[in-house]
């Protein structure tokens, strides 16, 4: 295709300005701050994960149950799992600043607490770092055999890439699932070492796919507006991507409810306390803003049929599932830190701006490279007649 | 059979080509011609077994239910453990019927019917057990709240209401989902028979269907809204059983994963049941080419997925209750895996998790024979999840002085067999009475059916 159309340049200048103004903010908070700015710096690298391996987990998933109606789209999901490459850098620094963020790695206090102690033949730097490069590593694996194949099949739509790539995915999704909840279970739950729940792997899981629709739902979005896409992706296409954001979205209150109930009607004060946390101060009005703004408004707002093919819906709701997302990992990863109530301020700016910027550049970067849809996938027809 | 080359072409559903008169004619035969002596031995054996389930139960009635191996401290053990695992059994049909619809899964028309009828008749039969499992079964009524001269109420804050309200939403929205889907074979049943008696019953329940484009419009629309209605009922349902054991601090029975891993472990059981007794239907009824190995190897891949999940759940478990640093947490799971009760966690752990992995090659999805094995063993395995969950959960709680170890009378296996008997009894009847594959949605999703004429009259 010699028409295509490229992102202009002011998306990488734009989102350069971003990045450098978040990582400025990140830095200054360093020197004044530096314990804050570590939990800062997590909860950007937790949402990139959730959108990167999230997204990657999307494409797979796509090849697992051979969905046709999602190909158009697939090289957006497969620009925003190009996030994952880039979360082996941003992780390192995060290995300085883990006596920052966990409790367990002081050694004094895992001396004097009998729990922690029975804990440290798996809460111990070494182990820990071990399963973060064991997932990381994973990550990146099937991330370059599968979107190598991808774009190897727009030269010459053979077949067997998409044989390949389904193997590939297959393997992939058990592996996603048990990466993704050793990575919640290290870098989250463990925030309060003695606190446990069996689901929190899921919990955050059904948060990492909500996200990756959106953000794919808003790149499709925005890429469709501006004249990107190919002009047979029509409405209906959108439909799918509504609904398995809004059938997601459900799927995390069901998750987060379960949750909530078993603990607070057992009572449990080992348990409970971790939800007491999140009722401290303003903590309450982060915790009633994350049921509304998680559940109740998006639940509402996407129920119906014509919601999810409305583009101009759409592209309020996706960011609005963004936000969510991010308001949740804020309720997960912050009351350890703001432990009388919610706080936020300029090094918490940080979070949007380099999350955004990144992602501008990448998408700039890579679609410069990229057909923005795969337009050799033997799929890709059938998905661009795909209609309700 | 595998996909062309653009990996989009829907392997037809029905192998080879029939016109509608023979897809009529295979799925009303049944119902139409005189029971065969195959069926009368089948409907011989699961009414005897349904008959000994009777008889213990009106012992049971009569004596009370000391007759039973409950003990202190095991409270619950076969009464509950089948209640859900009947309870589990009906989930496959509504996820058949219901969310694989909205995804927009075609394969799913040779089975859903079947599927549909096994939910209802399975929650019939685990709605049994709480009923008889009070001990006082006739005091039931006040199970349902409602404003009496007592001024008696129920607890409403126990989840063993809500499961009042659960199942029978459940079994009131399944049976409605079942029955509308029904009535446009009802009326073909109508059109095709002879007899006086069985026009008038089919007229009657037809409500009047003659197959109009408006009659057609208003389906479409109900069946869609019930589709809906029935997804968010297929996990409130379990959900709502585990609750039952989640919210007690039960080492062992509290722990935060247990709902969406009942959620798995029903679609799980329900799976293995429905496979099982569709691998024989189409056998005795000729129907190879309507439920086809596609249709099966498919059952066969969200076993494998659903039982990973439950594995899952189980490593899940365990790894936090080592995590907790909690002694009696850690306990509770060492005396599951290597305890007295051993024996029933290990069948589990083999039948859920590790038999189902040989699902991962193609070869043996498709091998109707270790399928049939296969489930054979889901079904005993997901049996034994619920035995271990209960009865290992509570047999050896806080006070070592009051352990103690549970052992079934022959009353307790008589009521389960009985249940076994009940619902086979159910499905045999069923099999001979009404279409067991939906005639009118077969007819859909044949290659004849499609249009090959688009809009604007290009091929």
């Amino acid at each position: 295709m010699d028409n295509i159309k490229k992102l202009p340049d002011s998306v990488n200048k734009k989102g350069g300005i971003m990045l450098i103004l978040g990582v400025i903010i990140l830095l200054v908070a360093f020197v004044f701050e530096p314990q804050r700015a570590f939990f800062d710096y997590l909860w950007i690298y937790m949402f990139l994960v959730s959108i990167g391996v999230g997204s990657l987990a999307l494409v797979g998933l796509e090849y697992l149950v051979g969905a046709t109606w999602s190909t158009p789209f697939r090289r957006i999901t497969e620009i925003l799992a190009s996030i994952t490459p880039v979360l082996i850098i941003l992780v390192i620094p995060l290995f300085f600043g883990l006596h920052d963020l966990f409790h367990w790695t002081h050694h004094e206090v895992v001396e004097s607490d009998k729990i922690l102690q029975s804990k440290s033949p798996y809460l111990n730097v070494e182990f820990f770092s071990i399963r973060t490069a064991f997932c990381l590593l994973l990550w990146l694996v099937f991330f370059f055999f599968m979107t190598r194949n991808s774009q190897k099949q727009d030269l010459d739509g053979d077949v067997t890439y998409t044989k390949r790539n389904i193997t590939l995915s297959t393997v992939f999704t058990p592996f996603f699932v048990i990466t993704i909840t050793v990575t919640a279970v290290d870098w989250m739950m463990s925030l309060e070492p003695h606190w446990f729940s069996t689901i929190y792997g899921v919990y955050y899981f059904a948060g990492t796919v909500v996200a990756s629709f959106a953000a794919t739902t808003i790149a499709a979005v925005l890429l469709k507006q501006g004249g990107y896409l190919d002009p047979r992706i029509k409405n209906d296409s959108f439909y799918s991507l509504g609904t398995m954001m809004f059938g997601f979205n459900v799927f995390w209150a069901y998750i987060g409810f379960s949750q909530y109930l078993l603990i607070w009607y057992a009572d449990l004060p080992e348990e409970t306390f971790w939800l007491i946390h999140r009722w401290e101060g303003s903590w309450k009005f982060v915790s009633i803003a994350l049921l509304f703004v998680h559940f109740i408004i998006p639940f509402l707002v996407l129920v119906g049929r014509r919601a999810k093919t409305n583009i101009g819906l759409l592209k309020i709701m996706a960011p609005w599932m963004l936000f969510a997302h991010a308001l949740d990992l804020y309720w997960l990863i912050f009351p350890t830190y703001f432990k009388e109530g919610a706080g936020f301020s300029w090094p918490e700016l940080s979070f949007p701006l380099i999350v955004i910027g990144l992602t501008m550049i990448l998408f700039k970067v890579l679609s410069d490279k990229k057909n923005l849809i795969p337009v050799k996938d033997p799929k890709l027809q059938a998905g661009l007649e795909f209609h309700l | 059979m595998s996909l062309d080359a653009t990996f989009t072409r829907e392997i037809p559903l029905l192998e080879g080509k029939s016109s509608f008169k023979e897809i009529d004619d295979v799925i009303a035969k049944p119902v139409e011609s005189k029971p065969t002596i195959k069926w009368w031995i089948a409907i011989g054996i699961s009414s005897t077994a349904l008959l000994i389930g009777a008889v213990c139960l009106g012992l049971t009635f009569w004596y009370g239910i000391g007759l039973w191996g409950n003990n202190q401290p095991v409270g619950w053990a076969f009464d509950i453990i089948n209640f859900v695992f009947w309870i589990g059994i009906g989930h496959a049909g509504t996820l058949i019927s219901a969310i694989l619809f909205l995804f927009r899964q075609k394969w799913r028309t040779g089975i859903a019917r079947f599927a549909e009828a096994m939910t209802i008749f399975a929650v019939m039969t685990a709605g049994l057990f709480p009923a008889i499992h009070t001990g006082r079964p006739w005091l039931d009524g006040y199970l349902l709240p409602y404003p009496n001269q007592h001024n008696l109420w129920v607890n409403f804050t126990s989840p063993l209401l809500w499961d009042v309200f659960a199942v029978s939403t459940y079994f009131t929205v399944s049976f409605v989902f079942w029955y509308v889907g029904l009535i446009p074979d009802l009326a073909t049943l109508r059109d095709r028979t002879t007899s006086g008696i069985k026009k008038f019953v089919y007229t009657i329940f037809s409500l009047g269907w003659r197959g109009s484009n408006r009659h057609w419009q208003h389906y479409e629309r109900v069946y869609l809204i019930l589709a809906g209605l029935s997804t968010p009922l297929v996990l409130s349902v379990h959900t709502i059983v585990s609750f039952d054991f989640a919210v007690s601090v039960i080492p062992g029975w509290h722990t935060t994963i247990f709902p969406p891993y009942f959620v798995a472990g029903a679609i799980f059981s329900g799976f293995g049941m429905v496979s099982t007794v569709l691998i024989i239907v189409r056998k005795v009824f000729d129907m190879e080419h309507i439920i086809t190995v596609n249709t099966l190897e498919k059952m066969n891949k969200i076993l494998l997925a659903t039982g990973t999940m439950v594995g899952y759940a189980y490593g899940m478990e365990f790894f936090i209750a080592w995590y907790s640093g909690n002694p009696v947490e850690q306990f509770a799971f060492i005396n599951r895996a290597f305890g007295p009760y051993a024996w029933a966690y290990w069948i589990m752990i083999s039948c859920n998790v590790l038999f189902p992995q040989l699902f991962w090659f193609k070869k043996i999805r498709r091998n109707i024979p270790i399928t049939f094995v296969i489930v054979i063993l889901v079904n005993v395995g997901m049996w034994f999840e619920r035995f271990v969950i209960i009865v290992t959960s509570l047999h050896r709680d806080y006070l070592p002085t009051s352990w103690a170890m549970y052992y079934p009378t022959m009353y307790d296996i008589g009521i389960l067999l009985g249940s076994f008997g009940l619902f086979f009894t159910l499905i045999i009847l069923f099999a001979r009475t009404l279409p067991v594959v939906s005639m009118a949605e077969l007819k859909a999703v044949t290659e004849n059916a499609q249009p090959k004429i688009h809009h604007n009259g290009s091929e």
